[in-house]
C-alpha cells in the first residue's frame, strides 16, 4: 500500500457512465488520522481511492467507525486529510491554500445528518440560506434575497412564510430542506450528503430522498451519499462503496452489490437489513458477536478477518488488495463470494 | 368482567395520557386499549409523536408528574390494577413482573457503577439474594445476553462498552428478575444494522426461552416484520390498525399503514426511482383535527371522515379505525 504514481488510472474497466474526460471527483490514497494524545492515533481512513464521473452518485456505506463520515469530511477539506489527494475536476483541492480553497468551495457543498443542529438557532432562515452568497460576495442584498426565495421554493419551503423565522419553528424534515437550500444556493457541482435522512421519520425520509433525486436531475449534481442504510443508498446511488475500518472493501454498481456481493462484509450488511416483509427474515450466516475492532489498532492483514466467517490464517498475514472480481466490481478479499452461488437467500 | 376466557397478562383499558403545556393540553395517548396474552409478542409501530413511547411509559407508570391520566384509564397486569398500587408496591411490580429497555442504554445505566454492581443491585433489591449469589447470577445473565468476555466485562463501567454491549447489559438488568412482560422501546434505533440484527435476535430468543410476553416499540416496520405475533400501528395517540403481523403486512387496511409501507426504501427498488410519500405532516396533538386524525393527509377522506372519528373495529382478528378501509393485497 505504498503511494502510487500520481496520475495512475485507477480503474481501467470503469463501470461508471462517463469514463470519458476528467472525473468530477477523484480521491487518491486518502488518509485521515486523529491524534488521541500519548502517541495514540485513530486510523479513521487508511488510504482509500475512488472516482466519481460527472452526474454520478456514489454511495458510501459502513457501520459507525468505518470512516465513511471522516472520508466525506476529508473530501470537503473539513478538516484537510492527513495525506492523499482530492481533485475536483482539474483542481487539486488538497494543494490549494486557505484562501483559494475558500473560493473553490462554491463548487462543493455538504449537508449533514442532524438538520436542526446544523442550522444556527439564533439566525433567520433568510440569513442562514443567504450566507454562502454573502461569504462569496455574490449579489446585492436584494439579489441575495431573491435567490434565497427561489431556492427555498425549489426545496418545498414557502419562502414568504419562512424568511423571517428561526430554525426551531420548523420540523426536522423542513430543516433538512433548508439545509439543502443553503447547500445548493451557490449551484455547486458536487454535493456531499452525510446521513441526510437518518434522523428523519420514514414518511419524511421518503420526501427528502425524492427531493434530492429531483434536485440532482435539475442541477446535474454529482453526489457522494453517505449512509448506514443500504436500502437508502441503493436507491439513490449509481455505484456503492462499502467501507470497513477505514478501508474500502468493495465497490461496484448498486445493483451488483445487492445481487452479488463479493465481500463477506457486504453480504453481512445486506443480510442485516430489516426488511418490512414478514416472509423474508433472512436466515443469516451467524457471525460471531464480535464488535468492530478499535480503529486505533486495526487487525493485521485483512481488517475484517476477526468477524469473517471465511477467514483463514492467510488473511491475518496478507492484506487483500482491492481488485477486480467481475467487470465493474472490485473487492478486497482473498476469498470473495463467487457469483453463481450468490442469489439473495430468503426463507419463506 | 369475569368470563370464561382466561385473563390476559396485560390489559390496557382506554388509556389517556396528556400533558399540560403553555399552548394547551397535549394529548399524547388518546384512548388506547390493548390486551396482551402471556408469551405473546406485540409490535407497536409509529412515527415520532404517535404516542408509542408515552404509551410504554404509561404502562410502566413511569410518567413525569405533569402527566394527566384519564379517569377511566386502567392498566391491569396479572389481574392487578397498577393505578391502585402505592409507589412502593409499584416498584416491586416494575422489575419483577414487568421491565423496560430503552433506546439509549446510557440513560438507564449508572455511569459510575460497574456492570456487575448494577445487575447485582437489581437482584439483591428485588429478590433479596446474597451478594455472592447475586454476582454469580449476574454473570449468568451476561452470558445469557451474549456479552463477550463476561468475566472481564462484569467489573467494567458502561463507558468501556460499545453501544451494542451496553444494550445487552440493559437487557440483562431487565431480565434479572424474570419478568412476565418485557417492553423494548426502540431498543436498536441507536445501533448499527448488524448489531441491531443481533440484538433483535437476542430479544426474540430470550422471549421464547423465558416465556415472556414482549412489546416491541419501533418506528421501523422492518424491525417488527418477522419478529412479532401481532402489530399495532399508532397515529396521533391512537391505535389505527392492529392485526396479526403477516395480515398487517399483506393486507393493511388503513390508508396510513399502506402509505407508511409504501414509503420505506427497499432493496428491490430500481435505482433513482421515487418513493411514495405521505403529503402533509402529522397533526398537532394540542389542536387535533376533527374526525379521523389522518383525514387531512388521506387520499380517501370523505365528509364523514371530517365529521366523525372512526372507532377501532375488529373483523376476522384484524382491527382498523377507518371509514374507508382499503381491501386487497399490499403491493402485489
Amino acid at each position: 500500500m505504498s503511494t502510487p504514481p500520481a496520475l495512475l488510472p485507477l480503474q481501467d474497466e470503469k463501470s461508471s457512465g462517463g469514463s470519458h474526460g476528467t472525473p468530477m471527483l477523484r480521491v487518491d490514497e486518502l488518509v485521515v488520522e486523529y491524534a488521541l494524545g500519548r502517541g495514540r492515533v485513530v486510523h479513521a481512513v487508511s488510504g482509500i481511492s475512488f472516482e466519481l464521473a460527472r452526474g454520478e452518485t456514489l454511495g458510501l456505506v459502513g457501520e459507525s467507525g468505518s470512516g465513511k463520515s471522516s472520508a466525506a469530511r476529508a473530501v470537503m477539506q473539513l478538516p484537510r486529510p492527513t495525506s492523499g489527494r482530492v481533485r475536483l475536476g482539474d483542481t487539486e483541492l488538497t494543494a490549494l491554500d486557505g484562501r483559494a480553497l475558500q473560493r473553490e468551495r462554491r463548487r462543493f457543498q455538504m449537508i449533514f445528518q442532524d438538520p436542526i443542529a446544523s442550522l444556527n438557532p439564533r439566525r433567520r432562515i433568510l440569513d442562514i440560506v443567504a450566507d454562502p452568497l454573502a461569504i462569496q460576495g455574490e449579489g446585492s442584498t436584494d439579489e441575495r434575497r431573491a435567490r434565497v426565495c427561489e431556492m427555498l421554493e425549489r426545496v418545498g419551503i414557502d419562502a414568504t412564510q419562512a424568511l423571517e423565522r428561526r430554525p426551531h419553528e420548523f420540523s426536522g424534515g423542513q430543516c433538512q430542506r433548508i439545509s439543502i437550500a443553503r447547500a445548493l444556493i451557490l449551484r455547486p457541482e458536487l454535493l456531499v450528503c452525510d446521513e441526510p435522512v437518518s434522523a428523519l421519520d420514514v414518511s419524511v425520509q421518503a420526501q427528502i430522498l425524492n427531493l434530492l433525486e429531483d434536485l440532482r436531475e435539475t442541477f446535474g449534481l454529482t453526489m457522494l451519499f453517505i449512509s448506514h442504510n443500504l436500502a437508502v443508498v441503493k436507491r439513490v446511488s449509481d455505484r456503492v462503496a462499502v467501507m470497513y475500518l477505514g478501508k474500502v472493501c468493495e465497490i461496484a454498481d448498486a445493483e451488483t452489490i445487492y445481487r452479488h456481493p463479493a465481500h463477506p462484509y457486504s453480504r453481512l450488511l445486506i443480510e442485516a437489513i430489516p426488511e418490512p416483509d414478514p416472509d423474508r427474515l433472512v436466515a443469516r450466516n451467524r457471525i460471531a458477536v464480535a464488535e468492530l475492532p478499535s480503529p486505533t489498532a486495526p487487525p493485521s492483514g485483512c481488517r475484517f478477518r476477526t468477524r469473517c466467517p471465511r477467514a483463514e490464517p492467510h488473511c491475518a498475514e496478507n492484506e487483500p488488495p482491492l481488485q477486480v472480481v467481475a467487470p465493474g466490481q472490485l473487492a478486497a478479499c482473498h476469498f470473495p463470494h463467487a457469483r453463481t452461488s450468490q442469489q439473495r437467500a430468503s426463507t419463506a | 368482567m369475569e368470563s370464561l376466557v382466561p385473563a390476559p397478562l396485560l390489559q390496557v383499558i382506554d388509556q389517556h395520557t396528556a400533558f399540560v403545556t403553555s399552548r394547551g393540553l397535549l394529548k399524547a395517548v388518546d384512548g388506547v386499549s390493548l390486551r396482551l396474552e402471556r408469551r405473546s409478542t406485540l409490535g407497536i409501530v409509529g412515527e415520532s409523536g404517535s404516542g408509542k413511547s408515552i404509551l410504554a411509559r404509561s404502562i410502566m407508570r413511569l410518567l413525569p408528574p405533569s402527566a394527566v391520566i384519564g379517569d377511566s384509564s386502567r392498566i391491569v397486569l396479572d389481574g392487578h390494577e397498577l393505578g391502585s398500587l402505592s409507589e412502593r408496591d409499584l416498584r416491586r411490580v416494575r422489575g419483577r413482573r414487568m421491565a423496560i429497555v430503552f433506546q439509549n442504554p446510557m440513560m438507564s445505566l449508572n455511569p459510575v457503577l460497574t456492570i456487575g454492581t448494577q445487575i447485582g443491585e437489581t437482584l439483591t433489591h428485588h429478590l433479596r439474594l446474597a451478594k455472592a449469589v447475586a454476582r454469580q447470577r449476574s454473570h449468568d445473565l451476561l452470558v445469557a445476553v451474549g456479552l463477550p468476555q463476561p468475566d472481564v466485562r462484569i467489573d467494567q463501567y458502561p463507558h468501556q462498552l460499545s453501544g451494542g454491549m451496553r444494550q445487552r447489559v440493559a437487557i440483562a438488568i431487565a431480565l434479572a428478575c424474570e419478568p412476565a412482560l418485557l417492553i423494548a422501546d426502540e431498543p436498536t434505533t441507536a445501533l448499527d444494522v448488524t448489531v441491531q440484527a443481533e440484538i433483535l435476535d437476542l430479544l426474540q430468543r430470550l422471549q421464547r426461552e423465558r416465556d415472556m410476553a414482549m412489546i416491541l416499540i419501533t418506528h421501523d416496520l422492518g424491525v417488527v416484520a418477522g419478529r412479532t405475533d401481532e402489530v399495532a400501528v399508532m397515529y396521533a395517540g391512537r391505535i389505527v390498525e392492529q392485526a396479526p403481523t403477516r395480515a398487517l403486512f399483506r393486507n393493511a387496511r388503513m390508508p396510513y399503514t399502506r402509505a407508511l409501507l409504501a414509503s420505506i426504501p427497499r432493496l428491490d427498488d430500481a435505482g433513482h426511482s421515487r418513493l411514495a410519500t405521505i403529503e402533509g405532516r402529522p397533526p398537532d396533538l394540542i389542536h387535533a383535527p376533527r374526525g379521523c386524525s389522518f383525514q387531512p393527509r388521506c387520499p380517501r377522506a370523505s365528509d364523514r371522515c371530517v365529521r366523525e372519528a372512526p372507532a377501532l373495529t375488529r373483523s376476522d382478528g384484524h382491527a382498523c379505525a377507518c371509514w374507508h378501509p382499503v381491501s386487497g393485497e399490499v403491493r402485489a
